[in-house]
């Protein structure tokens, strides 16, 4: 995802002269070519996330877009009031992105874990705030950010993820239909795409056929999808590597409480704690019970059940 | 009359007006917060010397054309003594004056922070310190980007100095060599509920600055003439960024609430109103228009 994201922000700002890059010590090497294009739109803040932010507002008061760049956990929790107040406040046209959101950087602890930032960039007033799932999303999805006239985060993976095929192409706001089906709704956020499209391969097997949509973008939420599907499904699966409060599925949650029909909404993710234990990523899917094969699980019983 | 270039003739002729205007306007402030029921007199009389010196000598800027691209850009970071802030602008015409009688009230231009939202006039909203100077540091890339010769002015308080942010923000400047960035300190040595020098373990801020890169001086920011003079050496050294300390009194021209923390907050009471403005022998500029 890395690498979709620098290409595709490298050929936006050959196009847009106003686009500027701003990093906090981070992206060795990940950057070389923007820079060498691009030298004075290229600015190291250094270890310093509120200034970082700060400097971006100043930029964008004077007419540039500036797109501000740190490990997920920094970008967001570390400079969390200078968005709120310099960013979000005044509604300005800054692209926040946390690199490694989630628990891409698992093993390296809990400092550099964020599995809270999605919550925390959803609850400024005016902010887009995208996960997407591969880097297909990524290219898709950050030149309709760098177009927004208001602030945005985007949550970005490492390098190497799996790529997806979908009928439908990645449109901000929109939830991106994988596979149609009946009966349950699996929804997905971020890169739990991939493990979705393994445990729908696992479970055509055996006959069943959930729907599964990608809702990379989780604000604004496509409620008018939502709205659809609780016509079409007796219950809702979110999968988001977040923490219960604030994520996608408590954003659903709070869709549910407009809806005029009755749904049942299931969650699959980590628990409300640290994630200690320096555990490498899938274990630590598989062991909070959100991985390919919890997903088979959960929707095999309840198709079970619905029968 | 506000050009920078003929200092001399700015300087000689307008000092004994300027210190007149401030006490006008520490009237009008005191009128405001009595008026409004709101507080942080102490902070707002401590900078008015020093926005009374930028307003009316050395900012490039035109009430008439308030966004013209090429303005020196006025950053008001120390919003809770937005008073003082209002009160100048007023004066100046960035807004009628009669809007001061609504400050702190529902719905009004002015709120007891500063509100871009509200007045869309300021470069930026303020009331959480420890932005503005990196807000600064932002727009002068931006402008040396452009190739608009304006200056960047951050005025700060002493304890907001204390916010991390702030020394983040110095950094980047120094790094950066804003020869254009002027940050001054209303140094008034008064905080909430505290002593700032205390709570800065008795350490010097102008040394800070100058370890930080920027160069420094300090002066009695309760002094027109001082302040004049500082702002007409900027920048004070090519390549670095230029600060000042601007040693001021909480309270200043009010003998009763100087250099109390009491003042920070208290909202003066009608006595308080009518012997402060018995100190000062003027009257607040709303007033006067009425």
């Amino acid at each position: 995802m890395r690498k979709a994201f620098v290409e595709t922000l490298t050929q936006v700002a050959a196009e847009n002269s106003r686009l500027i890059f701003l990093t906090g010590d981070l992206g060795f090497q990940v950057f070389d070519n923007f820079r060498e294009r691009f030298s004075s739109r290229y600015i190291n803040v250094g270890v310093a996330e509120a200034q970082m932010i700060c400097a971006a507002a100043g930029l964008a008061l004077e007419g540039w877009r500036p797109v501000a760049y740190s490990i997920a956990s920094f970008a967001t929790a570390r400079a969390f009031e200078q968005i709120r107040i310099s960013v979000s406040y005044p509604n300005l046209p800054i692209l926040v992105v946390g690199a490694g959101g989630g628990y891409t950087y698992a093993a390296s602890g809990v400092t550099h874990h964020a599995a809270d930032d999605l919550a925390l960039m959803s609850i400024l007033p005016g902010m887009t705030v995208v996960a997407p799932g591969d880097s297909n999303e990524v290219a898709a999805l950050l030149p309709e950010l760098l177009q927004l006239p208001g602030p945005s985060y985007i949550r970005i993976g490492r390098y190497g993820e799996p790529s997806y095929y979908a009928n439908e192409p990645a449109v901000l706001g929109r939830a991106r239909l994988l596979r149609d089906g009946e009966r349950i709704a699996l929804v997905s956020t971020g890169d739990l795409a991939v493990p979705v499209l393994e445990a729908l391969e696992v479970l055509k097997a055996d006959d069943i056929w959930p729907i599964a949509y990608q809702m990379h973008t989780v604000k604004p939420l496509d409620t008018t999808t939502l709205d659809q599907l609780s016509q079409r499904v007796e219950t809702i699966i979110t999968i988001e590597e977040h923490l219960p409060s604030g994520g996608l599925s408590a954003a659903v949650n709070t869709w549910r409480t407009t809806c005029e029909k009755s749904i049942k909404l299931l969650r699959l993710g980590p628990v409300d704690a640290f994630a200690l234990g320096n555990l490498e990523r899938n274990e630590l899917r598989h062991r909070l019970g959100y991985d390919a094969e919890a997903i088979v699980k959960t929707v095999r019983s309840l198709w079970d059940k619905l029968k | 009359m506000f050009s920078v270039k003929n200092k001399t003739a700015n300087m000689s002729i307008a000092i004994p007006l300027l210190e007149k205007k401030a006490r006008q306007l520490r009237a009008t402030c005191v009128q405001m917060a009595h008026d409004g029921k709101e507080g942080h007199l102490s902070s707002a009389l401590s900078c008015m010397d020093l926005l009374v010196g930028l307003y009316y000598h050395w900012l490039r800027i035109d009430p008439k054309n308030p966004k013209d691209h090429k303005r020196d850009r006025f950053i008001f970071s120390k919003g809770h003594a937005c008073t003082a802030l209002y009160a100048v602008m007023a004066d100046r015409d960035f807004f009628p004056k009669k809007w001061l009688y609504r400050y702190a009230q529902n719905d009004s231009p002015l709120p007891n922070h500063p509100c871009k939202h509200s007045l869309p006039l300021l470069e930026c909203s303020s009331g959480s310190l420890g932005h503005g100077l990196g807000i600064g540091t932002g727009m002068v890339y931006g402008l040396r980007l452009d190739g608009v010769d304006a200056r960047t002015v951050v005025l700060m308080s002493d304890g907001e100095c204390n916010e991390g942010s702030v020394w983040e923000a110095a950094m980047f400047a120094a790094a950066n060599k804003f020869e254009n960035l002027l940050a001054i300190v209303d140094y008034n040595g008064v905080q909430a509920v505290g002593r700032s020098d205390q709570l800065m373990g008795y350490t010097s801020l102008e040394e800070k600055f100058k370890a930080f890169g920027w160069n420094a001086l300090t002066i009695n920011g309760n002094n027109l003439n001082e302040i004049i003079a500082a702002l007409d050496t900027f920048p004070f050294e090519k390549g670095r960024p230029s600060a000042i300390i601007a040693k001021t009194t909480a309270g200043s021209g009010v003998r009763f609430m100087e250099d109390q923390v009491l003042w920070h907050y208290r909202v003066p009471s009608d006595e308080d109103l009518k012997l402060a403005l018995e100190e000062l022998k003027e009257v607040a500029i709303h007033l006067e228009e009425v």
